[in-house]
């Protein structure tokens, strides 16, 4: 079976197992909520403006959300020990860990697009102008393949593990910071109506980050699963 | 005239050596306790 | 696609006569008493920094030191694991993993303390400090998934794969914060001593510099056997090793 027939199967799986329970995707929507009403609370309107703050909202929810996911990711193939029915298939380790990323990435872009909107209407942000939308959605989709390539990776090497649900974030979130940093800077250009060209830097430096991270986690992964 | 500043340059090394000094203690104490069960089981 | 197992005979007795004393270790801290003892009373004082400013002689060697030596140790020796699957290039991984956090761990509390009376804030996201913390975070992790994993090579394995990415990860964490940093206000009250240093000062951080890599390498070495050791007491236990 070819490796994009494979990774789809694998995605497929994880994403109709999501889709039948919805228990995780429910978990970070509403995670995601009360985050964003929360730090709306916590804000004095005064001193901050919604502009300056709202980027660096969207990312930490995103972040947190994310990894709410992404532990999910492996820790459904541990009960009944499925992991062993998916080693021992006859599928290539990189195709199995391109399926479990799509799936996350398909999970994360969800959330997202329950957010945003969110943070927007909270926030009262003025989102429907020129490049905005486009440009938002370039860096939601070059960010999160880093988020989801790393996160994806440490979820299969913390599933069995003790602590796992402090492992996972404590060893992913320095990788997610030079991810954050563009992420956000790009949003905050984006927001203040700068236009598309002003944030190349950033959406390259996010590329180039995807293209290495990509790479060595798909390289990584067949060593998390040996016997 | 130079600041006067020097508490800061006391408290600096003062923190360093005895962090670096807590390792190697700790590290001793671990070693001796390896070395002593060793010693006991091949006795 | 079998993979062969990591080799794990039981580990053989330290090179050096068990018990004896560990002299380069005291020379290491000799060394290091040396240099600083020049630093604070053989040094000028630098005009407008004060005192304080010799807290560079110690902070900086400590930082070359816990970057290029303990970090640059760790992501290399994980690299060298996977290809050779050798359990004492695990092993050294470890101890430069532990002994690295050691001279993270000074770089980040000295630091503060220089940059209060030099920069006038006790934070600054300066490069070589940005760096420190992300390392320090990211080798505790290492040190805290090693604890997590009680197979063996497992432990090997996983450890390898996070020193590689760490590895890769650093011109990354460089990269962004430059790009956050550029943004922010920086401090511009005094700029910190570094290219032109009058010789003297360049002198005595030379000796601080020499001094610290000896320490460090003493601790490696002490580091390591008590790995073997260790190890071998657990192979004679029947503990998983």
């Amino acid at each position: 079976m070819s490796f994009l027939g494979t990774a789809w199967l694998v995605a497929r799986k994880d994403l109709l197992i999501e889709f039948r329970t919805r228990s995780a995707f429910f978990a970070a929507i509403v995670f995601a909520l009360l985050a964003v009403v929360i730090f709306h609370f916590a804000w004095d309107p005064t001193t901050v403006t919604a502009l300056d703050l709202a980027p660096g909202v969207l990312w930490v929810i995103f972040t947190f959300s994310g990894l709410l996911g992404l532990h999910r990711s492996f820790g459904v193939e541990e009960a009944d020990r499925a992991i062993d029915g998916l080693l021992a298939a006859p599928i290539g380790r990189e195709a199995l860990f391109a399926g479990k990323a799509v799936a996350n990435l398909v999970f994360v872009g969800a959330v997202q697009l329950v957010t945003i909107p969110a943070v927007a209407l909270f926030y009262d942000l003025p989102l429907l102008g020129g490049a905005m939308l486009p440009g938002l959605a370039a860096v939601a989709a070059l960010a999160t393949i880093g988020l989801v390539a790393v996160g994806t990776l440490f979820s299969a090497m913390t599933v069995n593990t003790r602590l796992a649900e402090l492992l996972l974030p404590m060893l992913a979130l320095p990788f997610f910071v030079p991810i954050v940093i563009p992420a956000a800077l790009s949003t905050a250009r984006l927001l203040a109506g700068r236009p598309l060209g002003e944030i190349r830097g950033y959406l390259e430096m996010l590329a180039a980050f995807d293209l290495v991270f990509v790479t060595a986690c798909t390289l990584a992964f067949p060593y998390t699963l040996e016997e | 005239m130079p600041p006067d500043n020097v508490a800061f340059m006391r408290a600096a090394y003062t923190v360093a050596l005895v962090v670096y000094a807590l390792y190697a203690v700790t590290l001793w104490r671990r070693r001796a306790r390896v070395r002593k069960e060793l010693q006991r089981l091949s006795d | 696609m079998t993979t062969p197992a990591a080799r794990t005979a039981a580990p053989t007795a330290p090179s050096t006569a068990r018990g004896g004393p560990d002299l380069l270790l005291a020379a290491a801290v000799i060394a290091v008493a040396a240099a600083l003892v020049h630093a604070v009373y053989f040094t000028p004082t630098e005009a407008v920094q004060g005192p304080a400013q010799k807290i560079f002689y110690l902070h900086v060697s400590s930082a070359i030191v816990a970057l290029y030596l303990g970090f640059g140790l760790l992501a290399l020796t994980s690299a060298v694991y996977l290809w050779l699957r050798e359990e004492r290039v695990d092993r050294m991984a470890e101890s430069a993993a532990e002994v690295g956090l050691v001279f993270m761990s000074v770089v980040l509390l000295t630091g503060p303390i220089w940059a209060k009376p030099i920069w006038g804030t006790w934070w600054t996201w300066d490069a070589r400090l940005t760096l420190t913390l992300f390392t320090w975070l990211i080798v505790l992790g290492y040190l805290t998934l090693r604890n997590a994993i009680e197979d063996r090579a497992q432990r090997a394995r996983y450890s390898a794969v996070l020193g590689i990415l760490a590895g890769l990860l650093v011109p990354f964490i460089h990269l962004s914060t430059t790009m956050f940093r550029t943004l922010h206000p920086q401090p511009i009250l005094l700029k910190p001593s570094a290219p032109s240093m009058p010789h003297e000062m360049v002198m005595s951080w030379m000796y601080a510099q020499g001094a610290f890599v000896l320490l460090f390498v003493a601790l490696l070495r002490a580091r390591y056997r008590y790995g073997e050791e260790r190890d071998r007491l657990r192979a004679l236990r029947g503990e998983e090793v």
